[in-house]
């Protein structure tokens, strides 16, 4: 069943790039301006319109960054068989996304990597989805 | 093998191929749920035209806008009204961006469930996105509608039957997004106050039916033209809240911190 799982997250990452959701992926991100973030979760809001969660990254100098990371709707998330379960505090993650226009550490979540290799797909159906 | 039992065998074979379709399709049929008055019974959760429709539990949201090979041509200078560029203004580039209705034309293949409700004489359809609705009687063919007092997000929506296919037939709608195009450039689609849409719903299974769209919109095509589609039953989902504002929190790339961001 996992793996089953598995595979519908990873086909679910590659046919649903550019549809539609709630709101149009580049009135909020840029898809020039790709971000990867390594850190720890440190926060989940699984509300609507979308999913955000949130990610402590540790730079060279020892200072602590919160990003901020857009996913799904959570029934759509649902429906495609990611829970809130998937999501797990404490846990160090791998984020890709795009950069909110605004310039602040605020992102849509494409792509999260955990340390195990596992890949989970965020993204609200119509987002840039990292490759 | 001689010729004779070469035609026997091929001849068996067809037969008995041929008898196994039409008991599998009889059973397909016996398995349409009916009302007491011979109607297709559309109650039930739906998945719509925006999902992919696995025929499983889980199913993909990942409707394609409608298709602009189906479009008809455009009106002189229509074009420009179906597609609007980038403005910077959401009200414009995406209404639902800043939790405003995504109108008939879009909510039809919107990537979340529907739950319809069905009566001799009245389809009830409760959308999970922004917690729409249409409550949309059931009569006589091709009947006038109501005195309209202004236009609407999604219109006004009467139905009849044609054999066993749906007829929804809705005016009275407000110029507004077409569908949930987004193109990297930032522009939108959308269709006039003038737009007619015609949705035609047809059972072809237990399962499954046919949701064919057909907007004549005057003032930006010089005819009617049509978009099928499917939707699929999901007898297990239930609809979600979906409460737009609850956390929308990036509304056109201005991001409001979260606690712990702060």
């Amino acid at each position: 069943m996992h793996r089953l799982l598995s595979v519908w997250v990873l086909i679910s990452i590659f046919v649903a790039p550019y549809t539609q959701a709630h709101h149009s992926f580049a009135a909020e991100y840029d898809g020039n301006q790709p971000v990867a973030v390594t850190g720890i979760l440190s926060k989940v809001e699984w509300q609507n319109p979308h999913i955000w969660f949130y990610v402590d990254v540790t730079a060279a100098d020892g200072k602590v960054a919160t990003w901020g990371f857009s996913g799904g709707a959570p029934g759509m998330l649902m429906r495609r068989g990611i829970g809130k379960e998937v999501l797990i505090l404490g846990e160090v993650l791998v984020v890709e996304g795009f950069r909110a226009r605004d310039g602040s550490n605020n992102a849509s979540g494409g792509k999260v990597t955990f340390a195990d290799g596992r890949s989970v797909f965020t993204a609200s159906a119509e987002d840039a989805v990292p490759k | 093998m001689s010729l004779f039992k070469t035609t026997v065998l091929y001849v068996f074979t067809t037969v008995f191929c041929l008898l196994n379709i039409t008991a599998l399709h009889a059973q397909i049929t016996a398995e349409i749920k009916l009302t007491t008055a011979g109607k297709p019974d559309l109650t039930g959760i739906w998945a719509g035209p925006g999902f992919a429709h696995t025929g499983g539990e889980l199913d993909n949201p990942s409707a394609s806008p409608y298709t602009t090979d189906n479009m008809a041509p455009f009106q002189i200078g229509g074009e420009a009204l179906l597609t609007r560029p980038q403005t910077g203004n959401l009200r414009i580039d995406d209404p639902t961006a800043i939790c405003l209705p995504n109108g008939l034309t879009r909510q039809i293949p919107s990537p979340y469930p529907q739950q319809w409700v069905q009566t001799d004489d009245l389809l009830v359809i409760l959308y999970e996105y922004m917690h729409f609705f249409r409550t949309i009687p059931i009569g006589e063919p091709n009947r006038p509608h109501a005195q309209l007092s202004e236009n609407t997000y999604m219109g006004d929506s009467i139905a009849w039957w044609e054999d066993s296919t749906l007829v929804i037939d809705t005016i009275g709608l407000k110029a507004w997004v077409l569908d949930a195009f987004h193109p990297a450039d930032g522009s939108s689609r959308w269709h006039s106050d003038q737009a007619h849409v015609v949705e035609r719903i047809t059972v072809t299974d237990a399962m499954n039916a046919n949701y064919d769209v057909t907007i004549d919109d005057p003032a930006i095509f010089t005819a009617p033209w049509h978009q099928p589609w499917q939707m699929q039953r999901k007898p297990n989902w239930k609809l979600f809240e979906f409460i737009c504002e609850e956390n929308n929190r990036c509304e056109g790339g201005v991001c409001a911190a979260s606690d712990v961001q702060q």
